[in-house]
């Protein structure tokens, strides 16, 4: 009997010893074996560049085009969008989009890179993050920056849009002296840009929004050249790749937006705002802009058009940047120069849109003219104007120009007398962030563009 | 041990059959001889009990109890029959799983679900998905076969349950297999069963498809016109496109809609059938001396209630095996085996789900033929067309699919191996000391396949595969050391030491694939993908744990029962060891009381424990993640697409994370009335959840969206109640009146202020954890209201939404019971069971979607209005009576020869003067597309005949005559038989997300069933 027990014992023991031995209990749930511990800079910085991209291509873009009139809202919760009315909450997804996924990843990939001592890697990320704090404030105004993604601070003070502005134009200096003079890096664009350009013209973007006009051209000199615009790739016919606009107006959200009563459709088509004249047919970018009679009696062209599966969707260009340049020249009284620039434009639509933008001279500006204005000036400044927000169809810049310029080409609310001003300040961060103010309206009007 | 346990079986069997809990244990029911047969139960750890002696209450369901049921799975064979332990089964679909809650809820984040010990050793019951589409799951716990059990016991409270520790707070059921018998018996049985659906929603038969009163070829709504009023054929374009059914029947374009029929009752001939049910089962107990045996093979193959591929297929072997070596040491081994094969059919917030599709499909369309070509008008025909309300010629996938495709054409199978295998070792020692080593090992495998055809709706339009494989397994070491000891002529002491290791590891692979390339023929193969269609994918989690734990039970004088416990525990999912004590006492009253006719026996009880919810495994850390970025509606950017991109979560980890603990105390009697006539158990308890484990909300600002921390605390407290009552008890025939009673009232104390925390459903409307109210509770829009609470109206007269959310209802029930009749009269034995739920909340979504649609009666109503009423009421748009009639769409309202209008819709007075509901109304806020959720909040409270069996031991005469020595028992059973409820349409015993907790949802579930089967058992 006594060798049963000592026979039992040790095989107990030996089966205890080896199951128990087998796994470290204090190791084994340390690592998820189905999760990395930490990544390469050159890995994250596609991340980051995917969330500046789905910000400026994505919902808050919808939403600005809503706002701007590019846009109406047509089904759904986006009828009552189009309306003007929305909740805090509506926020809360871009919000989370640019912080999380996008400034919090390109603070560290900055850290990593000046470990690396990988200057051209730390242009791109403060690049990528002066983008992202640039499209923040544009929609929120004062924004967490500073504060922001601090390991330990969980209730991040909001700085002024202007401070906003302002370091988010001192992120690219630093890029643009890093020398990033190429377009390495660039998981989420398709790389004929030049990131020194980007840098340049970002920069005469935050100067421009701030009116700060010399510095803004001074800047755009060395902006985006023709042919090298940053783009989001979206050359992969795939959901998770394709463009944002198409994957929302047709694969997902069909019927959600519509381009129908829109500003833009009045601008485009013939109505008492009708663009067309003597040296000018926009038939071709009516078409390239909209289909009709799909899922809403004018869509966003999905299809064949701007917002196809397969097009590229720009972030910063070199359309932009003529205009900024053209904008800047007009606001100094210097219209040869402006209309130097604006021409560049119209070459460029004729060019990709097809149409006809004959190039406009001097003469044609002012009282009962092709444009026509109270002077030359002025209707040279509208035009600039109004061929932005029309050139850049569907990105954020044109609400920004339109609350800068106290809406001085006349966009006509969907609803009431107003336009929005802003975005609210999302619920969630109300919920958590003992510093955030209160939603607010979307009618309040931001510190830089007082209306 | 084990085989003490056939002194249990000897006392059980004089008790009331189905159930009892300890309130009647004791001493046995029988109501003589007090003491002689003591009944006993199974503890925690698996060894057994005196009932007598427990301090702590438990619920005791018998295996003859389980099986009578007719249910096929374990856990939904105790619903009714233990006071608060509340079963909600998510659907009707064969062999889904079910929802088991004890005393409420615990934890936010973790499982809420109890642990479940099968023969001493723990086995998973998991149920993996649950979210608002796919299919409905089943629980692993549907895996054991029912007729293989001897017992179950539901160990609610902390104390019981203490040695378990961070795997306890939600309960133990403690499963006891059965064992062989001396000498030898053979049953085999055989059960019949017939499902049929128990509930269906009405559809209106008077409008049809379209929108403003008017036909509308292939539109959502049917706010169309009137059927009725139609001419009797449909005019077809003799050269337009068609489709051409597999049949060969051809459906033209329609140019004028004709046809007067109504397909209701068609199109649910479709979907429903008689679900039929085999069951057979062959035992075999053997047992002698030194050895005894128990083996079963058991076959469990049902068809499901709709009609298709649904199915549920369960086959079984186990063998219980003990052999006795010598009279210290005895070996044994339980093994059970089961294979398990299922087809699953697609329900919820999907388009390719089966109620989705059916239930909104226009009551003027026939949804027969719903697979053939499609031609252009020019003759190009388009294979495997696919043709549904909302694409009636089939030229490409419809909207919504037909319920046909979803039920035939698509697939969804799930395939499921299982072994539990429990090797066991007892040796006695000392005298008065014996060890049991036991080691356990539960593995499984279940393989899933999810197939969509190319032009099934929606998103899988090109088609779309996954093949999803999921492996678990769990090896469990447990030593037990127990020992006797007689500390003075009237204190006895029974120690008991024990360690417990357990290892689990869950392992889950797979890919999906979809754009197929071959696009008609079905194949489970990823070749029929492009590269960037296809997503591989799989996980892979650890679980390490080991406890020492210590019980003491000190009997003094026979009358007074102390027991400590203490566990220690260390896991792997957080740093520092648990510690779980717990203590009980029992006093037996009528030791010092003299027993009287009145007060037979009575028993006072008082008992604490704390015990915990191990934190989710990973978290410790902040992870790298896969990049990627999405908007909320579907459109999003995959960082696999550009080349790879990992970078860091947006949820923050935390090394410091704890365990929840709870910590319970519970005060209860057993009493015996009347000569023990009557046996009467109490129970009341309260207990908190300290620290329970949430990823709360942070700033995004801060670069995170959620950390880990114990942040919640949430309490429980409640009332239970068991009774027995034998109210006739002579030779030929016994009658028992038996009934529980429970109430919970849960409360989410503290959640360090973060908002509502989502648990299940959507945006619009969801099941929330929120601060000040109970787990789960209904969170969504709601009327907007004055500071006096009347509702703001707009210019019209019509409610308008608040522009916040909030709590809107509660899921969880006020209270539970179940109450029944059990006895025999000569040798037919039978059972009636009612079980009542009340005062629980539901959302109903399928109804509110339904109004939107005009599907719903409500919404096809009919009135009419004077003249000059009809010039002044509006509907939603303002547009008024008079104007609408004039429109002359016959199917929104009709101008009558005296002025008078008719309209579909109904009039109702908001506090504004009548307004006209009608299409425009139901589609926006009315509705349940609108925003306000509020509206569709419903009473789901419930009292149904969950079970009537009966059953009858044939004379001896005739089974002997046919050569059956120990006779033939013919039996019936019907499940679900009657149920009462307010709630429309659908049995609320019901969740959208299965086996989560979020609760209280309905949204296009499948429905629930009621059953019929007929037994036959031969004993040989």
């Amino acid at each position: 009997m006594k060798k049963i027990t000592y026979i039992l014992s040790l095989g107990l023991a030996l089966v205890v010893g080896f199951s128990s031995c087998k796994k470290d209990i204090k190791e084994i749930n340390k690592i998820n074996p189905g999760q990395f511990s930490d990544s390469d800079p050159t890995l994250m910085i596609t991340g980051a560049q995917l969330a500046n991209v789905l910000v400026n291509e994505g919902e808050a873009a919808r939403l600005a085009g809503i706002f701007s009139g590019h846009h109406t809202g047509y089904d759904r919760q986006f009828v009552s969008y189009g309306d003007y009315v929305m909740t805090a909450g509506d926020f809360n997804t871009p919000w989370g989009n640019l912080y999380t996924e996008g400034i919090a990843q390109c603070r560290l990939v900055r850290g990593k890179a000046q470990k690396a001592n990988n200057k051209s890697l730390n242009a791109v990320a403060c690049i990528t993050e002066a983008n992202l704090l640039l499209t923040a404030s544009a929609l929120w105004g004062d924004v967490p920056n500073t504060e922001a993604c601090v390991e330990g601070n969980s209730n991040p003070k909001f700085d002024k849009m202007s401070d906003v502005h302002k370091a988010a134009i001192v992120l690219l200096d630093s890029a643009i002296a890093y020398g990033a003079n190429n377009a390495s890096y660039s998981g989420a664009y398709v790389g004929n840009h030049n990131w020194a350009q980007v840098a340049n013209t970002l920069k005469a973007r935050a100067y421009l929004r701030m009116g700060e006009y010399a510095k803004a051209a001074a800047a755009a000199a060395n902006g985006v050249a023709a042919g090298k615009d940053l783009l989001a790739n979206h050359s992969q016919a795939t959901p998770g790749a394709w463009n944002l606009y198409y994957d929302f107006l047709d694969w997902n959200r069909a019927g959600y937006i519509s381009a129908s009563g829109s500003h833009m459709e009045k601008l485009l088509d013939s109505s008492t705002i009708f663009r067309n004249n003597a040296k000018t047919d926009e038939s071709a970018r009516f078409a390239y802009y909209f289909i009709e009679e799909v899922y809403t009696p004018l869509d966003p062209n999905w299809d064949n058009g701007i917002f196809a599966a397969t097009n590229n969707f720009p972030i910063v260009s070199y359309l932009e940047n003529q205009l900024i340049l053209a904008e800047c020249a007009i606001r100094t009284g210097d219209l040869n120069t402006a209309l130097t620039h604006l021409n560049n434009v119209r070459a460029d639509n004729a060019a990709s849109t097809g149409g006809q933008y004959d190039a406009y001279v001097a003469g044609d500006f002012g009282p009962g003219q092709l444009v026509p204005g109270a002077t030359a000036n002025d209707a040279m400044t509208k035009e600039i104007l109004v061929e932005k927000y029309a050139s850049l169809y569907g990105q954020i810049e044109p609400w920004c120009d339109v609350r800068r310029t106290k809406n001085l080409i006349g966009v006509v609310p969907n609803t009431g007398t107003k336009l929005p001003q802003r975005f609210l300040v999302p619920q969630d961060e109300i919920n958590a962030n003992k510093n955030a103010p209160a939603a607010g309206s979307l009618f309040d009007a931001l510190e830089l563009w007082p209306q | 041990m084990k085989f003490k346990h056939l002194l249990f079986v000897i006392s059980a069997a004089s008790l009331a059959p189905e159930a009892y809990s300890q309130a009647e244990g004791s001493g046995g029911s029988s109501g003589s001889d007090t003491g002689t047969i003591e009944a006993v139960t199974i503890t925690a750890i698996g060894t057994t009990k005196n009932v007598r002696k427990i301090g702590y209450a438990v619920s005791q369901v018998q295996g003859k109890g389980i099986v009578s049921s007719g249910e096929s799975g374990v856990i939904q064979a105790l619903s009714g029959k233990a006071s608060n332990v509340q079963i909600t089964r998510s659907t009707g679909d064969p062999g889904s799983g079910a929802y088991i809650q004890i005393r409420g809820q615990n934890t936010i984040t973790g499982s809420n679900q109890p642990l479940i010990v099968v023969d001493g050793i723990p086995v998973s019951n998991s149920s993996f998905g649950g979210g608002v589409d796919g299919v409905v799951q089943q629980s692993r716990l549907n895996d054991l076969n029912p007729s293989d059990i001897e017992s179950v016991e539901v160990l609610k409270g902390a104390a019981a349950a203490a040695v378990w520790g961070t795997r306890a707070a939600n309960g133990v059921i403690v499963v006891t297999t059965k064992k062989g018998k001396r000498g030898m018996n053979i049953e085999f049985s055989s059960t019949y069963a017939i499902d049929q659906v128990n509930r269906e929603y009405e559809k209106q038969s008077t409008f049809g498809q379209g929108s403003g009163g008017r036909w509308v070829a292939n539109n959502a709504n049917s706010f169309g016109d009137r059927i009725a009023l139609r001419n009797g054929t449909d005019s077809i374009n003799p050269n337009g496109a068609r489709f051409v059914a597999d049949d060969g029947t051809v459906y033209g374009t329609i140019v004028r809609k004709g046809d007067k029929n109504v397909y209701n009752d068609a199109n649910r001939d479709q979907v429903f059938r008689n679900g039929i049910t085999w069951n057979n089962n062959l035992s075999i107990s053997a047992g002698g001396e030194k050895s005894n045996m128990f083996f079963s093979l058991s076959d469990w193959n049902q068809q499901g209630i709709m009609k298709g591929l649904s199915d549920y297929r369960r086959t079984t072997a186990r063998l219980n095996f003990t052999q006795n070596v010598n009279d210290k040491l005895s070996v044994g081994l339980n093994a059970n085996m089961a294979k398990i094969t299922s087809n699953r059919v697609q329900m919820g917030s999907n388009l390719d789900g089966l109620y989705l599709g059916y239930l909104r499909t226009s009551p003027d369309f026939d949804n027969t033929d719903y697979k053939g070509t499609y031609y252009t008008a020019a003759g190009i025909p388009s294979f495997n067309a696919h043709r549904g309300y909302r694409r009636y010629l089939g030229n490409g996938a419809p909207t919504y699919n037909n319920p046909g495709w979803t039920l035939n054409e698509q697939t969804n199978t799930s395939d499921v191996t299982r072994f539990i295998v429990t090797p066991e070792v007892n040796y006695k020692w000392r005298e008065n000391m014996k060890m049991i080593a036991r080691l356990g090992h539960d593995f499984s495998t279940d393989r899933r396949i999810t197939y969509f055809p190319v032009n099934s709706a929606g998103s899988q339009a090109n088609g779309s595969f996954a093949d999803d494989n999921i492996q678990e397994s769990e090896t469990s070491l447990h030593f037990i050391n127990q020992g006797t000891h007689k500390l003075s002529s009237s204190i006895n002491l029974n120690s008991t030491v024990g360690y417990l290791y357990t290892y689990k590891n869950i392992y889950n692979i797979g890919g999906s694939a979809s754009q197929f390339i071959i696009r008609d023929q079905d194949r489970f193969a990823f070749i029929n993908s492009t590269t960037e269609n296809k997503d591989p994918f799989n996980s892979y989690t650890e679980l390490l744990n080991n406890r020492i734990y210590g019980v003491l039970d000190f009997d003094v004088k026979d009358k007074l029962f102390l027991q400590l416990t203490g566990a220690s525990e260390a896991s792997s999912t957080y740093a520092s060891r648990f510690f779980s004590p717990s203590v009980s006492l029992a006093y037996e009253l009528t030791k010092d009381l003299k027993p009287s006719d009145l007060l037979s026996y009575a028993k006072l009880r008082i008992s604490s424990g704390r015990v915990g919810v191990a934190p989710p495994a990973y978290i410790w850390n902040t992870n790298y993640v896969a990049a990627g970025s999405s908007s909320g509606w579907g459109d999003y950017l995959d960082g696999s697409l550009y080349g790879g991109s990992i970078y860091r979560s947006s949820t923050q980890g935390n090394p410091d994370i704890k365990p929840e603990m709870k910590t319970e105390t519970e005060l209860g009697a057993d009493l015996k009335l009347f000569k023990n006539k009557v046996s009467l158990g109490v129970t009341y308890y309260q207990n908190k959840i300290e620290g329970a484990v949430l990823a709360i909300a942070v700033a995004n600002s801060t670069g995170y969206s959620n950390q880990w921390k114990n942040a919640a605390d949430i309490s429980n407290k409640g009332l239970e109640l068991d009774l027995n009552v034998s109210l006739i008890k002579s030779e030929n025939f016994n009658l028992n009146l038996y009934g529980n009673f429970g109430s919970n009232r849960n409360t989410v104390d503290n959640l360090s202020g973060a908002a509502p925390i989502f648990l299940a459903g959507f945006t619009g409307t969801s099941s929330r954890a929120v601060e000040g109210k109970p787990m789960g509770s209904l969170w969504g829009g709601k009327w907007a209201r004055d500071e006096s609470g009347k509702m703001i109206l707009d210019a019209n007269g019509f409610p308008t939404a608040a522009s916040e959310e909030g709590v809107i209802g509660d899921p969880n029930p006020n209270w539970r019971a179940g109450m029944g009749l059990n006895g025999n009269y000569k040798n037919l034995n039978f059972n009636l069971l009612f079980e009542t739920c009340q005062g629980n909340d539901m959302w109903a979504g399928t109804y509110g979607v339904l109004n939107n649609f005009g599907i719903t009666p409500e919404t096809a109503n009919e009135f009419t209005v004077s003249a000059a009423d009809a010039a002044t009421i509006v509907d939603y748009r303002g547009v008024s009576l008079a104007t609408a009639a004039a429109a002359g769409a016959n199917g929104l309202a009709t101008l009558n020869t005296d002025g008078s209008v008719t309209a579909r819709g109904n009039l109702v007075n908001y506090g504004a003067g009548n307004v006209w509901l009608n299409q425009y109304w139901y589609t926006s806020t009315g509705g349940g597309f609108g925003s306000v959720a509020e509206q569709f909040i419903k009473d789901a409270s419930w009292t149904r005949i969950r079970e009537l069996s009966l059953s009858y031991a044939l004379p001896k005469a005739w089974s002997d005559a046919l050569h059956i020595p120990g006779g033939i028992t013919v039996g019936f059973t019907g499940r679900n038989l009657a149920l009462w409820t307010k709630f429309d349409g659908l049995d609320p015993e019901t969740n959208l997300t299965g086996v989560s907790n979020g609760r209280g949802l309905d949204y296009f579930n499948n429905p629930g069933t009621k059953s019929y089967l007929f037994n036959v058992k031969f004993n040989l």
